[in-house]
């Protein structure tokens, strides 16, 4: 099949101190996009949106987990630092009689001298079907990440899954970029270092934790939700108020095979009269290394809500908002002839105002 | 555009940013199954309120307020389907009418189909064929929005009440003068009180020659060439002056009535003879000194004369004008209060006296500022008694809220200019004739020399119009001290 090249150029201003950006993984994400869109006779859709989810449910034996009750106080480091964050957001805006409309997006920001700038990155958006779902998948995965790929992925049976999959695809290349484009710099990352799910390979966290060592970055992944549990209560529920900014260590924490830990497990209350959130901080960081991290990230960065402004300028670039998914299933209906329909919700339908179907008005 | 939403005889009407529509277009909303279809205004413009516009306003200001700047790599370029998604407005639309079978009524009980409606721009050529507006007697007032001209019908200026306001320099003398100048040309009796001398000119050309209304125009000025003698006036017209120009109180006028009839008798009705029998009357010496102040007053207004041959017979100027089609200008531009007063009184109770006597047919009056000059009680007389003798009536004025509220109820025909003030807006939107939202929405945006037709002229359509200019000389022009150096 002939797919229509697109010319991808870097965007001009991107200013990290590296001469180079991988190209690849877009240019594929686009091919694949306009490749999904292509029906040879016209399809209807329904307009139905989901947000989904990206952290999925990882087994972790948490039942030997043990929260360090001696907070490891931090301290602000003024030092100039370049501090980075990267966050991806899919969406579902659609569906059709053979598979689902999803858009994905992944934005990069940094701060630098006292002012943010992003990168972001789509929305692509993809018609997944039974029939596409591996070749989409697959095309793109292969664009990047040859060596870490998961033979066969036995994980992508279902069609709901794919979207979170692509979703984090992106955010693995937009981490490995930032990783590698920045020097002597705090790399930020939505969710934790756990590795050896499907979508997770070790060998590919394992390289992007690589790379950021050899730029000497410090990675910090910050998780905003937790099940980790010590004593019956979650971790974050147990942090002091007192002293803050401080850490908290974790021990005993033993993932059930093939789920392997790359960092080390904290407890992070950043700011006074805020949430604490798990942080996950490269095992192979040494812990001086970690503790100036930290200490430089609150010098440098807003701590608002204990949560890192420019990650949180991640999330919120990449998030959808309402106009955008109306303005995405605009695009498709006009420039991939896609027939807008409205099917009845079937819960509104059958159970009136009892009903709450997954129907977007 | 799409069909949004209907309520009462609101309709909401989404727009995308590539169709331009304006306050004060008309848009059709055709339902080809129900073939019908309903002809709307548009009385405002807002923008189509889109989930997630807020957020996306939001997630561009960090702490602080500074702006993220950043580079969007988007192939797919959905950015512009957001830009044409965010700015999407809504259109709240008055209906004006449904057309079924080409005829208009002023129904808005139907419901047209949402989904099935096509909305399209109606232009105004179109719209007046529609509501045959047009007549036999054409006014050309000026040119639309989409460069057609508006035509209205003389015959719906007549037997009606029309008003013209506007603030200060938005042309409502010069709508008067293109009505006036257009009502004389179709054979009418016209009688304007020009509170400062701005028709005075309407004869002249811009380079001051004369122009094809000359002979047509007839300038009094009270004191010069209009005056009158005692004895051509009826002693109810000269009671009416004393009592409500002069405030004579009852008693003095009963006096008043005695020594008339007295004097009339005799054939004695001069001024100077007046003057003598208020001296002499045997009366109460109050009495006696409330009649000699008013008879003063009349002497002093410069307005009566015992001169037969230097006074002027109104009816004479009226008749002319009737039987050629004609303007008499009363200016009162150097005249005093009281005696303005005095004059107005006058005219309108020897008009009164000749429509009354069928000795004319009718005469459009146009009244500049008549809170100045009219008397309480006119105000009723004009909405109820004078129209059946045949006095329409063309209000002007710049502060709506002197006209009074049962005028604007009656009013046929409203001719708005701008209005900023809310209070002034508030006065105008009492008109029976068109709602208040149109009023508020439509007048607030006018530009100079627009103006919102409203009423019978237009069918109940309002009309924006730009106001035609016309090659008569200008008098109403504010004078100026830093003219010359400017």
């Amino acid at each position: 099949m002939v797919i229509e090249q697109y010319t991808i150029a870097t965007p001009p201003k991107y200013n990290f101190p590296q001469p180079t950006i991988d190209e690849a993984l877009p240019q594929r994400l686009l091919e694949q996009s306009m490749g999904s869109l292509r029906y040879p006779q016209p399809q209807h859709f329904q307009l139905n949106q989901q947000s989904f989810q990206q952290s999925a449910k990882i087994d972790l034996h948490a039942e030997t987990l043990q929260l360090g009750m001696q907070p490891i106080p931090l301290k602000p480091i003024h030092e100039e630092t370049q501090i980075a964050a990267c966050d991806t957001s899919t969406i579902k805006i659609g569906e059709t009689s053979t598979g689902i409309l999803i858009a994905v997006r992944g934005a990069n920001v940094w701060k630098k001298h006292r002012s943010y700038k992003y990168n972001r990155f789509g929305p692509f958006i993809f018609h997944i079907t039974e029939e596409n779902k591996k070749e989409v998948y697959d095309a793109i995965e292969r664009a990047y990440f040859v060596s870490g790929r998961v033979q066969g992925h036995p994980g992508i049976v279902n069609l709901m899954q794919n979207p979170t999959r692509i979703a984090s695809l992106l955010e693995r290349w937009l981490q490995a970029t930032l990783s590698r484009v920045l020097n002597n710099g705090i790399v930020l990352f939505d969710g934790s270092l756990t590795a050896g799910t499907v979508d997770t390979p070790i060998e590919r966290l394992r390289g992007i934790l690589v790379k950021a060592r050899e730029c000497k970055n410090v990675v910090l992944a910050f998780s905003k939700i937790t099940n980790l549990r010590a004593k019956g209560r979650l971790i974050t529920d147990l942090a002091l108020e007192r002293g803050t900014p401080y850490l908290l260590e974790t021990t005993g924490l033993k993932p059930k095979p093939p789920i392997v830990l790359l960092g080390d497990v904290y407890v992070a209350r950043l700011s006074h009269r805020s949430f604490a959130f798990r942080l996950d901080i490269d095992k192979e960081d040494p812990y001086e290394q970690r503790i100036e991290a930290l200490g430089k990230l609150i010098g440098n960065d807003v701590l608002s809500q204990g949560y890192p402004e420019t990650l949180r300028l991640a999330h919120i670039l990449c998030t959808f908002t309402a106009n955008e998914v109306i303005a995405m299933q605009h695009f498709v209906a006009r420039r991939c002839g896609l027939i807008i329909i409205n099917r009845p919700d079937m819960h509104r339908l059958l159970f009136g105002p009892f009903g709450r179907g997954e129907s977007y008005s | 555009m799409k069909l949004y939403r209907k309520e009462g005889n609101i309709l909401q009407i989404l727009s995308f940013p590539n169709e331009t529509v304006e306050k004060g277009d008309y848009l059709l909303v055709e339902d080809m199954e129900a073939r019908k279809a309903l002809i709307a205004q548009v009385i405002d413009v807002q923008f189509a309120s889109v989930p997630g516009v807020l957020e996306e306003l939001l997630r561009s200001l960090p702490d602080g307020g500074e702006l993220v700047l950043g580079e969007d790599f988007d192939p797919l370029e959905i950015a512009s389907h957001i830009n044409y998604i965010q700015d999407a407005s809504l259109l709240v639309c008055k209906i004006r009418a449904t057309v079924e079978n080409e005829n208009l009524s002023p129904s808005s009980s139907w419901l047209p189909s949402r989904s099935q409606s096509t909305i399209k721009r109606l232009p105004v050529p179109t719209l007046l064929k529609l509501a045959r507006i047009e007549g036999k007697l054409p006014i050309i007032l000026g040119g639309t929005k989409d460069s057609s001209l508006l035509t209205i019908d003389a015959s719906h200026l007549d037997g009606r009440l029309n008003i013209i306001t506007g603030k200060k320099e938005t042309g409502k003398s010069h709508l008067s003068k293109l009505l006036m100048i257009n009502l004389v040309g179709y054979k009418a009796t016209v009688v304007v009180f020009d509170l400062n001398g701005e028709y005075i000119s309407l004869g002249m050309t811009g380079d001051g020659k004369r122009n094809a209304h000359y002979d047509k125009i007839h300038v009094l000025t009270p004191g010069q060439n209009f005056k009158t003698a005692l004895k051509h006036v009826n002693l109810h017209v000269l009671l009416g002056i004393l009592i409500h120009a002069l405030h004579l109180p009852g008693t003095s006028a009963r006096e008043f009535r005695r020594i008339w009839q007295s004097l009339r008798e005799k054939d004695m009705l001069t001024l100077h003879e007046l003057g003598e029998a208020i001296r002499n009357w045997n009366c109460n010496q109050l009495v006696r000194d409330a009649l000699s102040s008013r008879y003063h007053a009349l002497i002093n207004s410069g307005f009566f004369t015992d001169s037969v041959c230097e006074a002027t017979l109104l009816e004479d100027s009226l008749f002319k004008a009737e039987e050629h089609g004609g303007a008499i200008v009363i200016n009162l531009r150097n005249t005093s209060a009281i005696d303005r007063q005095v004059v107005v009184e006058y005219v309108l109770g020897r008009l009164v006296e000749q429509l009354t006597s069928w000795k004319l047919k009718a005469t459009f009056l146009f009244a500049e500022e008549a809170h100045l000059y009219l008397r309480e009680t006119y105000w009723d007389d004009i909405v109820t008694r004078m129209r059946h003798f045949g006095i329409f009536t063309t209000f002007i004025t710049n502060q709506p809220d002197t006209v009074k509220e049962n005028i604007y109820r009656q009013a046929d025909n409203i001719f708005l200019f701008n209005f900023t003030n809310e209070h002034d807006l508030e006065v105008v939107s009492r008109a029976a004739r068109v709602d208040a939202e149109t009023v508020k929405s439509i007048a607030r945006d006018l530009p100079p020399h627009h103006c919102l037709v409203l009423g019978k002229v237009v069918k109940d359509f309002p009309m924006v119009v730009k106001v035609k200019a016309m090659d008569v000389k200008t008098m109403g022009e504010t004078r100026l001290f830093f003219k010359d150096m400017n």
